[in-house]
């Protein structure tokens, strides 16, 4: 340099840039010097998304050296070559440096974990198995399974809770996701799927979409809902928030959180007045529908609208819509389902369907939008506390009876039903249960009333998790268990459809990593059950859960991994190896109660849990984002995701007061949390957001009330009531847990600690980020 | 004239950035997105705006135009291709001079790099990864044929009018049926108030 | 390889403003395409009889002049041609025209050379020198480009003297082992021919040939398998210089290997194929990629005008955006792009003072308020 004074030193290089402009740090973290587009020739291995719902066609790229590198977009019928940028992102888990390669373990949660042999790990966790079980009895030791886990995978977490750790005590975190869609399904229709496929959207002429972030939480499924509007289709959305799909529509009900059923109820109110009802459909299909329209008899649009916050007009203007269309369809995700009523706001839209005799036709129905890959498949073949394989009742001596024959064990031998997830956790703090393995799950991220969940995992004498990276609960666990990631092996998933895919194994596992199969079945021969467990990969147990949900509701048994593989996947149910699935239900008007009729139910409204004050006057409630998936233990680690999200923030009216990036003090009964305000008008001014993929201090479930729907057991995330404070600075967001020793990939996490929110809900826009 | 190309229709984008994070994987520029990805109704509403290279016919490519080491090359299929890396000397002339703000510069290797509609591709018939992956049709590639196969009557308009000049480009943006006779307003002229520009 | 389907004149040729078009405010006369072909015609001429001067009083009027080595000064007369042509018609277009008259300007300049005398020499050496900027793009094509860099400059350093008869090597006694080395008659060294600079003064050209070689090997290899290299990549324009450089190396390393080991089995041919290869390489210079070594100095050119513009004694500064007054680059440099837009027509010069996320915003509102806000 030739400046002598440093004041006014310029670099040799002056140049410079406007913003947006000069920057390839969002080459997805890694330097852009570091990505290779060396052709040595590639292999393309069809599978599917490892995350939501949709379960997306993609190719993954390998290279000659057997390693994934890269993924190609496929052209199989659920996403027609589309691509979130969470599934663009996703391959590059596959060999991350943040994977755990190695079991740890320690003996007290003081100590730091080491690396261990899996024999040591392995011998160990058995050893207090034993020890907590034979001291405080069978129960006393819990597992909790996961819904991104192939089938395969979850049939052997209920499997094994039975058979080989013999306890009542299993769940999955499919409690926290969408057991109310699933309870509300069974009500009505006595089967636990939605009624229509996706290509249903694109027939019909009226689409209700409500408590669902289509566009963030499952952007391939958009394509679906253009299309419908491409031809004519009016498109409703129910949502406090003015989401990106909400946008556009043609009607937002923009309703406060917590009023879905005085909201619907309404609705079906209109509608039973202007005699826009299928009186024929009703008369011949259903039961209760007399109670039910003697209920929304008394939620007139002026009741409703009150509670609700939205204008009459619209309420009315909704049933027109919905009720006047030829073919009408409603879908629902989380914004309904996450409630301490989350069944009933379920019933009542499925309630508006059937009133309506949009039921079972192409173009017309209802779905429910699964939220994880395998959200549907994974609660069907018994790691829920209440079911067996096949989506059988523990409660019914039938169904007890034939698993106990295809398990080869005594009946009496067979756990009763245990508790939901959130329910495990209160009976840890309980010491109730003392011992806990957890698969494929994050609560600590992921439960709401996050100092109830820490606590009770801290009252835990042992405690064990699988998972490919360090989450945030298995860092806090004292042994971890290396496992493989999607692309390592090979199973199937069902999506929101119910539609079975297959994935396929594109990599071998890196040194150190075995699968959950492996690891589940060495836990059962160290505790003298390996003669039930001689599962050699996810092909024999597949071929076991084929027989075991044979001849029930979820019938699998016509699927074979050759079937899957020609047709690019089944819907179930499928009895024989010749049936073509059943992609749309109820075809013929039978449900599959046994009388074949639709059991309407009777819903009344009532607020939320979490009484408003004035100290807390506002609601809270709590959502994703686009880059970021679920708990965020995989999608936290990749670059170019927390490139475009990386951190959490509080969405807030400007009627606050507060201006953009302000720091703002989020105040609940369960806690408090500074978060940057993201102002913007396309939020409720009654009514603040925060996503919840980050853990504390940045958790928006360090806020959440713990909660439950009495039915479902599904906790209410989606609303409490909260208020706003200014505050200092904002929380800093943790860079996510490694192994020791290892830091968290340094060129992911860049901008983790950007104290400013992102530009708009989506995410940052590429300007922002030089 | 226009042939296979893209259709930018920002009113069903969702803003979910899967080109941006796609355009990363375009082997001809693997690791850097050249996309941009806007909300340009910050505040207000969740809108977005997705902007790749328009691919400018006349005047053809203004970042050519003014580049001094001619590095930017127009193939004949009316690509605008990214600077040559032998050629461009990192000056940002394209950078400030394109009408739609498109190209992007890395300072320390004086390299401009652009969308040049994913050419290892596009030359092979496929569609750019932007377009491939755009999980709503936001972007859209190839003939307007194809483009009103799926979206029936849909019109599109390849002009844009910054001040009192019209630039005609490659790729064309969808616009209602009534609009479809007048060139798409480009941003200009400035609206200012002593001296600031109040938009 | 790949070729992309049609490509079409590598260099857009922008139209020229019209004759008689008003001059714009900064801006030199216009000049139709007639008048830059006259003007780079005689720079052509003009530089290519100031080299045959050069020759002929540097070779002391012919008296050092290898007449076996005229086929190669005669290619050097016709590079300083081609390369004097393609150089005057590339500064008289607007953009490069502009900047080569800033970058000069600024070289120029006392007041810039006092405050900051070791700004050129040091960009000189990390720009043209090291290729800093190389490295920033990849490690390993920084490194083979220097091979292929300081090759090239070793062996036109020795091979372009000796053929204009510039540099003679004589010895006392014949052949050796004692050689006095002269430049233009006058001596400047004597060393023996069996000492190890002795070895390095004969194998100077071995050296670059290895170094040549290596490097271009590499580009070639990567042409071969890198899709980024191969998207958009032409024979003509990427492929054939390194053939050019690699058949020019290694036919020279074969004569010193036919002349060691062969004794001279094979020279002739050699000899003759070399010389095909050299002086095919030299006249493509000013028309293909290799014309990038007379570009690159202009990128010193602009970078001198921006390091000058930016400095705060001269009172410069940088321009930042008119609407969310971000820096976009230094206050001169963008009313050098707006003279260069101005002359080009692109009269949307007005533009150049919002940053390109402004522009972008600012047409996306265009479209929400006057196009559409919605789905339809």
């Amino acid at each position: 340099m030739t400046a002598t004074d440093p004041s006014r030193a310029l670099p040799l290089d002056p140049s410079v840039a406007p913003p947006g402009t000069r920057s390839f740090r969002d080459a997805g973290g890694i330097p852009a010097d570091r990505w290779h587009a060396d052709q040595n020739g590639e292999t393309l291995v069809p599978t599917h998304c490892c995350f939501c719902g949709v379960q997306c066609g993609m190719y993954l790229r390998v290279d000659h050296g057997g390693k994934v590198f890269g993924v190609e977009p496929r052209n199989h019928d659920i996403n027609r070559m589309r691509l979130c940028p969470k599934g663009i992102n996703a391959y590059q888990q596959v060999n991350h440096p943040d994977r755990l390669t190695a079991p740890l373990l320690r003996r007290s949660r003081h100590e730091e974990f080491r690396e261990v042999s899996w024999d040591e790990a392995l011998d160990h966790t058995v050893a207090e198995i034993r020890r907590i079980q034979a001291e405080h009895g069978a129960d006393a030791f819990g597992l909790l399974g996961g819904a991104s886990l192939y089938s395969e995978k979850t049939y052997l977490v209920g499997k094994f809770a039975r058979v080989a750790l013999k306890t009542r005590h299993v769940d999955y975190n499919g409690r926290l996701c969408m057991v109310s869609a699933a309870g509300a399904n069974k009500l009505a229709f006595g089967i636990d799927r939605a009624g229509n496929p996706f290509s249903d959207i694109l027939l019909t002429d009226c689409l209700l979409i409500a408590g669902s972030n289509v566009g963030e939480c499952f952007p391939v499924m958009t394509q679906y809902l253009w299309g419908a509007r491409d031809r004519g289709a009016s498109l409703i959305v129910v949502d406090p928030r003015q989401t990106a799909v909400a946008r556009t529509a043609d009607v937002h009900v923009a309703l406060k959180p917590g009023t879905d059923s005085a909201f619907f109820n309404a609705v079906l109110h209109v509608i039973v007045a202007e005699g826009l009802t299928d009186e024929a459909y009703l008369a011949a299909h259903t039961t209760g529908w007399d109670e039910v329209r003697a209920t929304v008899a008394a939620y007139p649009p002026s009741r409703s609208a009150a509670v609700c916050g939205v204008p009459e007009e619209q309420i009315v203007q909704v049933a027109r819509m919905f009720a006047g269309a030829g073919r009408a369809m409603a879908w629902h995700a989380r914004g309904v389902e996450h409630h301490s009523q989350g069944v009933e706001n379920c019933l009542t839209i499925i309630n508006l369907c059937v009133a309506t005799g949009n039921i079972g036709k192409p173009g017309a129905g209802y779905g429910t939008i699964t939220g994880q890959g395998n959200g549907q498949g994974g609660r069907e073949h018994g790691q829920k506390s209440d079911l067996l394989p096949g989506g059988r009742s523990i409660t019914n001596p039938e169904h007890r009876r034939q698993i106990c024959e295809i398990w080869g064990i005594e009946e009496s031998e067979l756990p009763p039903a245990g508790t939901s997830m959130m329910e495990m956790v209160w009976q840890m703090q309980r010491r109730e249960i003392r011992g806990l393995i957890g698969i494929c799950n994050n609560p600590f991220v992921s439960l709401p009333n996050y100092a109830t969940v820490k606590e009770g995992y801290d009252t835990l004498e042992f405690h064990a998790q699988f998972d490919f990276f360090l989450s945030e609960t298995a860092a806090n666990a004292h042994v971890v268990f290396p496992v493989t990631v999607w692309a390592e092996d090979e199973g199937v998933m069902a999506n929101a459809e119910a539609r079975v895919v297959k994935h396929n194994k594109a990599q071998e596992p890196p040194a150190g990593v075995r699968t959950d199969t492996w690891v589940i079945r060495e836990l059962a021969k160290r505790l003298g059950a390996g003669d039930k467990f001689e599962f050699p990969d996810s092909r024999s147990v597949f071929e076991e859960l084929r027989i075991a949900s044979a001849g029930t509701v979820n019938d699998y048994y016509g699927i074979t991994y050759e079937r899957l593989e020609e047709t690019g996947g089944i819907a179930w149910p499928c009895p024989t190896t010749d049936h073509p699935g059943t992609p749309r239900l109820f075809e013929d008007g039978r449900t599959y109660h046994p009388d074949g009729k639709v059991h309407l139910q009777v819903v009344e409204w009532h607020p939320p849990m979490d009484p408003y004050s004035e100290e807390y006057p506002l609601s809270l409630t709590t959502g994703r984002t686009v880059a970021h998936f679920l708990s965020g233990n995989q999608t936290r680690r990749l670059g170019a995701l927390v490139e475009q999200t990386p951190r959490p923030w509080v969405e807030v009216h400007p009627s606050h007061g507060f201006r953009n990036g302000d720091p703002v003090r989020v105040v609940t009964r369960r806690g408090s949390e500074v978060f940057p305000a993201l102002v913007t008008e396309a939020i409720r001014p009654d009514t603040v957001f925060i996503p919840y993929h980050w853990p504390v201090p940045t958790a928006a479930n360090a806020l959440t009330i713990d909660a439950l729907d009495p039915r479902s057991k599904i906790p209410e995330y989606k609303v409490c009531a909260a208020r706003i404070e200014a505050a200092e600075r904002v929380d800093e967001v943790p860079a996510p847990p490694t192994a020791p020793g290892q830091p968290a990939y340094p060129e992911t996490q860049v901008s983790r600690t950007d104290p400013l929110p992102p530009t708009s809900p989506q995410g940052r826009g590429t300007a922002e980020r030089s | 004239m226009m042939g296979r190309t893209i259709f930018i229709d920002p009113g069903r984008c969702i803003g979910c950035q899967a080109c941006v994070s796609a355009c990363r994987e375009c082997d001809s520029h693997r690791g850097k997105s050249m996309i941009h990805l806007d909300y340009p109704d910050e505040g207000h509403t969740v809108a977005s705006l997705p902007t790749v290279c328009m691919h400018c016919e006349d005047p053809v490519a203004p970042c050519a135009e003014v580049c001094p080491a001619d590095a930017i090359l127009v193939t004949a299929d009316g690509v605008v291709q990214q600077a040559d890396t032998t050629r461009c000397i990192g000056c940002a002339n394209c950078v400030n001079a394109c009408p739609f703000g498109v190209p992007k510069i890395d300072l320390q290797a004086k390299l401009q790099m652009k969308c040049n509609l994913c050419y290892d591709r596009t030359a092979y018939g496929l569609a750019p990864m932007c377009a491939t992956v755009c999980p709503t049709g936001a972007l859209f590639y190839g003939t307007l044929d194809e483009l009103r196969a799926e979206r029936p009557g849909v019109q599109v308009a390849d002009s844009f009018t910054f001040g009192d000049v019209v630039v005609h480009t490659g790729v064309a943006m969808v616009v209602p049926a009534d609009k479809v006779r007048w060139p798409v307003p480009g941003g200009l002229p400035v609206v200012e108030i002593n001296g600031v520009d109040v938009r | 390889m790949t070729e992309p389907p049609q490509t079409a004149d590598p260099t857009p040729a922008p139209d020229p403003p019209a004759p008689g078009a008003a001059p714009a405010a900064d801006g030199p006369a216009p000049q139709t395409p007639a008048a830059v072909r006259r003007r780079a015609v005689l720079a052509g001429a003009a530089v290519s009889a100031l080299l045959i001067l050069a020759i002929v009083f540097g070779s002391r009027l012919l008296r050092d002049f290898d007449s076996a080595l005229l086929p190669y000064a005669v290619a050097t007369v016709f590079l300083a041609f081609g390369v004097a042509y393609r150089y005057t018609v590339w500064v008289s277009a607007p953009g490069a025209r502009r900047l080569f008259r800033q970058g000069w300007r600024s070289f120029f300049s006392a007041a810039n050379f006092r405050r900051a005398p070791t700004a050129l020499p040091k960009m000189i050496a990390t720009y043209l020198g090291l290729q800093k900027f190389l490295g920033a793009r990849s490690h390993a094509r920084w490194a083979a480009h220097q091979l292929l860099f300081w090759g090239c400059v070793l062996a036109a350093l020795i091979t372009f003297p000796l053929t204009w008869g510039w540099f003679t090597f004589t010895s006392g006694s014949g052949d050796g082992p004692g050689y006095e080395m002269r430049i233009w008659g006058f001596k400047v060294l004597g060393f023996n021919a069996l000492n190890i600079i002795g070895w390095l003064m004969f194998h100077g050209l071995d050296i670059a040939a290895v170094l040549v070689i290596s490097g271009a090997s590499y580009f070639l290899w990567r042409r071969m398998k890198d899709r980024g290299a191969i998207t958009g990549q032409r024979f003509a324009y990427d492929l054939i210089p390194l053939i050019a450089l690699v058949v020019v190396s290694v036919t020279g390393l074969l004569l010193t290997f036919s002349s060691i080991f062969l004794h001279g089995g094979g020279y002739e041919f050699l000899a003759v194929l070399h010389m095909v290869s050299v002086v095919f390489t030299l006249i493509y210079i000013p028309f293909g990629k290799f014309f990038h070594i007379v570009q690159r100095p202009a990128a010193v050119g602009m970078q001198l005008f921006k390091y000058t513009s930016r400095d705060k004694d001269a009172d410069g500064e940088l321009k930042t955006c008119r609407r969310c007054h971000e820096p976009i680059d230094t206050a001169a440099y963008v009313e050098n792009l707006r003279g260069t837009m101005k002359d080009l027509k692109l009269d949307f010069d007005e533009w150049a003072e919002y940053c390109p996320r402004c522009k972008r915003v600012l047409r996306g509102n265009a479209y929400l308020t006057h196009v559409k806000k919605g789905f339809q």
